[in-house]
């Protein structure tokens, strides 16, 4: 990132805290308004193709307490921001939750990580800046990519040029918390393969198909990171790579899939950013427990809310996910994707994928 | 029990020789036996029932004569004893009436007045000298001046319990330094295990009685309750008894001794509350008791075959043809003008037709015509003409069938279908029929029925009506279709017996009295009440307790068993009451605090069941006694207060009293509730305002230092988060002086109104509509009163030379809501 980028950055969050101090100068309550992050505010955007947040906003005001703690913990993040990024360092979410331990205010301190994090969230919508600019970054996830692709990373160390295939271990390439240090080389690939459990990941390897099939394979590891859906959305529309994805058949898994395709409720305001809308879904399909007659557990109660909550979802108003869903609910099943197995080893790679691939005519 | 009855007959000296041994007993002897009926029934609380009957005597005697009282209490161990002195400035007894008062039981001037006083029957104090002559042997010792008197008179005496007589041991005069008043001296065998009770009775008296001046001298302490107010209560007056609360036997031995020769005389005269008019009415309701009421019949419609005219032309012989033409119109006319006609109005028709036939024609209907027209147009009305059978097979039901039916029908619900109804009014009008084969003579041919006689024919017809018609007929269609005909019947218009002939008639007597208590009467009048009054209740409590908010009500006089009485209550909350353990409550009855058998007291249980929680009070359980630092106290004034017993320790639970209680401690909790509702939510404004006033102060600093600006002024902003009034001084160079402004800005959600006082060094000109100016001592005080309107403005206008000085001073607004920016 450029010194410019870091001064822009700085610019905005001291702008924020220049419109607290205008709001206090004119006698007014200082408040801050964010869009409200609920599925209940996030439309369908038709020029994008990428779910963004409505219009309605909640506000943060010093009319309470509560929301006057926000506010303070809001200007102290500021400063530590603005003096990070003055100093171009940069630090984890889990670093400012207890860097806020050592501020001499305890009312500014945070009581829970899921408080600085979301805070971060509102400072990014608010100053229109990414996280990544703040130099605020995440635990690494560990995602990886395994598959025939060149590319060069700038490291703090200087540049590295990295095959993921040839110069990784069986472990792939770990992506980088802020992938737009990466530039893309060379790529042989056909497609992209999002696997979500990391026993699939390595079964897949295991049996070559990266090799065979001229397949990237992206480890997800669960619901995944930023990096990895900005890397992804960057594969494809750098490199014109069509992306599939290949998760468990359970309603957690669709939204796994939600968050590769249409963008995540939390992070509305970077869909356009993360989201990769072309991508579409391999499965375990409802459809696919019938048809391979995959052994299946029974949906929980917690099952069938989470799906009676995508039907309302709408990121999944589509006839597809409608279909599937109800399909499923009808079932009453959900399957794992290493319950292939039971069909043996290799049934995923020479039998399922092909057939399922051919039959979204990424083959 | 044949064989006793025969061994009785067998020895006829047996019952001689019982009777022998019975013999009748004082009443002293009585409580000598039964000293706990008045509350000695230990030293310890014997010692609490002398100290409180003493004391309210001793201010019952200052009030009636119009003394503020001022009583000293003193014990002190004597030996093996204890000795009680209590002392008054009362207007003191008597050389006479002073050994009756101490020394005989049941004397007193209070038992027959019904007027509000702490003694009633006269038994207190001289059953604290019985106790005390009966547990130490010693006479009482009494000095008592009366006003203007030289010398004080000194009695030592004791109780002859044979004969409930004091009998005087000393009797001199003495000297005293009170110019009037009485003191008695009692030694008796005690403990001070009740310690805690007498202070209660001391303090709680001094609760109620604002008036007085107490004091209470103990072995091991000493207390002073000095007045809170120089009003003494209102003089009460003794009033007549209400005719709700009378009993039979009074009415009797009233109606005894009675100047008045009527009925309405009588209840006039002997009661309250009776006028003219009322006692028209207890008259009326007499008549229905006494004599029942005419049944009125509908006279005969159009479309019926009766023919009133020809009845009566058929009856009225030899008045030739013309006058008995109008004579039959004329009482046909008059029946028809009636709804319904009962009997005696069908006479007064029947009279002033043939008054006015006679004017007109000069023929004169005597008794005997115009008794039988009378009789020929009612056995029209009643269907009852003698007929051939098979005319009246014809005819088909009688008149009173149809009458009934219609009354009927309307009384009962509508699930009853219309055939039963008629069969049940056919049977109904056949008991109206048997009535005219009475035992007398005549047969009771009008209709009279008194309403027990009118349920049984009901009660008849329905009974026939269920056995046959096999459909059920209960008691409440019964009792409405007795009311149903009950209203349409009239009363009748005899005279009611003279006061002599009521005179030993137990039962007309007993119609009287129901009467009465039938009778709307307006309550009794409260002048011989005397209640505390809400003032000093507060003034009362505000004395005896360290409280942070006080509340009290005082409800309208009820009646209960024609004794009128007042309630009320006070509520003392927070500062210095103990927070921990339940509230504490203060029985009043008569301004006599009780002490003893708090569970056993109607006030005691109706403050347990009031949901203490609706008024912000702690309640384990949500019921029972509140917590937490508060004192309830209820009083009750009546002319006879319904004690559970004779020691008067505790209100009996009646129910028109029950409810006026707990009306009065709602009332008064009310007042509490929004107290506290206030305090509650000032509470957290204040803590806000706590918080607020950290945060923002260090966000604001913060800020500034972020962007690297001075810090910005937050006291607006602050104003308008804590939804405050906002009062702010805006100064401005004008020429050649300085216009200022004062603004209140209302970010409240209510209206508020203020009173602002800006003290100004210099004369100020040009003053804004509202303001006004003083000047005191070379300063000018500039008032303004605005009434700022919920989220809106108002401002304060004025010029003044340079330099001039300003201190603005803001009230009416509480200061946790109020931010003022000089």
């Amino acid at each position: 990132m450029s010194a410019d980028d870091t001064q822009e950055a700085r610019e905005q969050l001291i702008d924020l805290a220049a419109q607290f101090y205008d709001q206090f100068e004119l006698g007014e309550i200082p408040h801050m308004s964010v869009p409200t992050r609920t599925k209940n505010n996030i439309e369908y955007d038709e020029d994008s193709d990428v779910w963004v947040y409505g219009d309605r906003e909640s506000t943060r005001s010093a009319n309470s307490v509560q929301g006057a703690r926000k506010l303070l913990k809001a200007v102290y993040t500021i400063e530590f921001l603005a003096e990070q990024l003055e100093a171009d360092r940069s630090s984890t979410l889990r670093e400012l939750y207890y860097l806020s331990e050592s501020w001499d205010n305890e009312e500014a301190q945070f009581s829970s990580q899921d408080e600085s994090n979301s805070l971060v969230e509102d400072l990014e919508i608010v100053s229109g800046v990414t996280r990544e600019d703040f130099h605020m970054r995440p635990e690494e996830s560990g995602a990886t990519i395994m598959g025939p692709l060149h590319l060069r990373e700038q490291t703090r160390r200087g540049e590295r040029e990295i095959h993921c295939q040839e110069d990784v271990g069986e472990g792939g390439y770990q992506i980088p918390n802020n992938p737009d240090t990466i530039e893309f080389l060379d790529c042989d690939a056909d497609f992209i393969l999002a696997v979500e459990t990391g026993g699939m990941r390595d079964r897949l390897v295991e049996n070559g198909f990266d090799e065979e099939f001229n397949a990237l394979i992206v480890h997800l590891k669960g619901q995944p990171a930023r990096a990895t859906r900005r890397i992804t959305k960057r594969l494809h529309d750098e490199l014109d790579l069509p992306v599939t994805v290949f998760t468990d058949g359970d309603p957690w898994s669709y939204r796994i899939y939600g968050s590769v395709a249409y963008g995540s409720i939390k992070s509305a305001h970077l869909s356009e950013y993360l989201a990769t809308p072309e991508a579409d879904f391999i499965g375990i399909q409802p459809a696919d427990i019938v048809e391979y007659d995959l052994p299946s557990d029974p949906l929980s109660d917690s099952d069938i809310n989470a799906l009676e909550s995508e039907l309302e979802d709408p990121r999944f108003q589509t006839d597809y996910w409608e279909e599937q869903i109800e399909l499923q609910l009808d079932l009453g099943k959900k399957s794992e994707q290493q319950s292939l197995a039971s069909r043996g080893l290799d049934f995923v790679t020479d039998t399922y994928l092909p057939e399922r691939l051919d039959a979204m005519g990424v083959l | 029990m044949t064989s006793f009855q025969s061994t009785l007959g067998d020895e006829p000296g047996i019952a001689e020789e019982l009777a022998e041994s019975q013999q009748s007993i004082s009443i002293a002897e009585f409580f000598e036996k039964n000293k706990h009926m008045l509350g000695f029934d230990s030293g310890a609380r014997g010692l609490v029932t002398a100290v409180k009957e003493a004391v309210d005597n001793a201010l019952d005697a200052a009030e009636e004569s119009g003394i503020l009282p001022d009583i000293y209490v003193e014990i002190e161990e004597a030996g093996d004893y204890y000795r009680l002195i209590v002392e008054d400035n009362g207007p003191g007894l008597t050389k006479e009436s002073l050994p009756k008062v101490f020394g005989k039981l049941l004397y007193g001037s209070r038992f027959h007045a019904r007027e509000q006083s702490r003694g009633q029957q006269g038994i207190g104090i001289s059953a604290a000298v019985l106790y005390s002559q009966l547990t130490s042997g010693k006479p009482a010792k009494i000095t008592s001046r009366t006003q203007g008197s030289e010398e004080a008179e000194y009695f030592e005496l004791i109780i002859d319990t044979d004969n409930n007589e004091p009998e005087i041991s000393v009797e001199e005069t003495t000297t005293w330094d009170r110019p009037h008043g009485t003191r008695i001296e009692l030694e008796m065998e005690a403990n001070m295990r009740a310690r805690q009770q007498l202070h209660d009775y001391i303090k709680h008296t001094a609760v109620v009685n604002p008036h007085a001046r107490l004091e209470l001298r103990e072995p091991q302490e000493h207390f002073k309750f000095e007045r809170a107010t120089d009003q003494l209560p209102a003089e009460t007056e003794e009033i007549r008894p209400h005719p709700h609360g009378v009993e039979l036997g009074t009415v009797m031995k009233m109606l005894a001794a009675t100047d008045s020769q009527t009925v309405s005389g009588f209840v006039q005269e002997e009661f309250t509350r009776v006028g003219k008019k009322t006692a028209d009415s207890i008259i009326d309701e007499f008549r229905d008791r006494h004599y029942g009421r005419e049944m009125r019949w509908r006279p005969p419609a159009a479309h019926e075959n009766v023919d009133l005219e020809a009845a009566v032309a058929d009856a009225t012989a030899n008045k030739g043809k013309e006058a008995t033409a109008a004579f039959a119109a004329a009482i046909a006319d008059g029946v028809d003008d009636y709804d319904r006609i009962a009997y005696h109005e069908l006479l007064e028709t029947v009279e002033s037709a043939a008054e006015a036939v006679a004017d007109d024609h000069g023929t004169t209907f005597g008794d005997t015509v115009r008794e039988n027209a009378v009789e020929a147009v009612w056995l029209e009305l009643i269907d009852a003409v003698e007929t051939d059978e098979s005319e009246s097979d014809d005819e088909g039901d009688s008149r009173l069938v149809a009458d009934l039916s219609d009354l009927a029908d309307e009384a009962t619900s509508t699930r009853k279908d219309d055939e039963v109804i008629h069969a049940f009014a056919d049977r109904l009008a056949a008991t109206f029929e048997d009535e005219l084969e009475g035992d007398d003579d005549e047969g009771n041919v009008r209709h009279r029925l008194t309403r027990d006689r009118l349920r049984s024919h009901v009660d008849r017809a329905a009974d026939l009506t269920e056995e046959y018609d096999d459909v059920s007929f209960g008691e409440t269609a019964r009792e409405n279709v007795t009311d149903a005909i009950w209203d349409v019947m009239a009363t009748v218009p005899d005279d009611p017996p003279l006061v002599r002939e009521l005179n030993g008639d137990r039962d007309a007597t007993s119609d009287l009295v129901d009467a009465m208590r039938a009778t709307d009467i307006m309550a009794p009048p409260t002048r011989c009440l005397s209640p505390i009054s809400e003032e000093l209740i507060t003034a009362g409590l505000e004395k005896e307790f360290d409280a942070d908010f006080y509340a009290s009500a005082t409800r309208d006089a009820g009646v209960s068993g024609g004794d009128p009485f007042i309630v009320e209550a006070g509520i003392a909350y927070g500062g210095d009451l103990p927070a921990e353990g339940t509230g504490e409550v203060m029985r009043f009855a008569n301004r006599v605090p009780l002490v003893y058998q708090r569970g056993a007291c109607a006030t005691t249980d109706v403050v347990k069941s009031i949901g203490w929680r609706n008024y912000g009070l702690d309640q384990p359980g949500g019921s029972g006694l509140p917590n937490g630092p508060v004192v309830i106290m209820v009083h009750v004034a009546s002319t006879n207060v319904p004690f559970t017993s004779e020691s008067k320790d505790a209100v009996a639970n009646v129910p028109e009293i029950e409810d006026e209680i707990e009306l009065a401690i709602r009332e008064a909790a009310r007042d509490l509730k929004s107290y506290l509702n206030k305090r509650r939510s000032m509470q957290q404004r204040r803590k806000k305002q706590n918080v607020l006033g950290t945060i923002l102060p260090e966000m604001a600093e913060k800020v500034a230092e972020v962007t690297g600006r001075d810090e910005p002024d937050i006291d607006d902003a602050i104003a308008r988060i804590m939804n405050n009034v906002l009062v702010e001084r805006q100064v401005e160079e004008n020429g050649d002086g300085t216009a200022v402004s004062v603004v209140v800005e209302n970010n409240s959600g209510t209206n508020e109104s203020l009173e602002i006082t800006d003290i100004v060094s210099a004369e100020p000109t040009a003053l804004s509509d509202g303001a006004t100016v003083v000047e005191m001592d070379g300063e000018w005080f500039v008032k303004w009163e605005p009434e700022v309107p919920s989220d809106d403005e108002a401002a304060l206008e004025y010029e003044v030379p340079d330099d001039a000085t300003f201190d603005l001073d803001v009230k009416g607004v509480e200061s946790e809501k109020l931010t003022v920016n000089q």
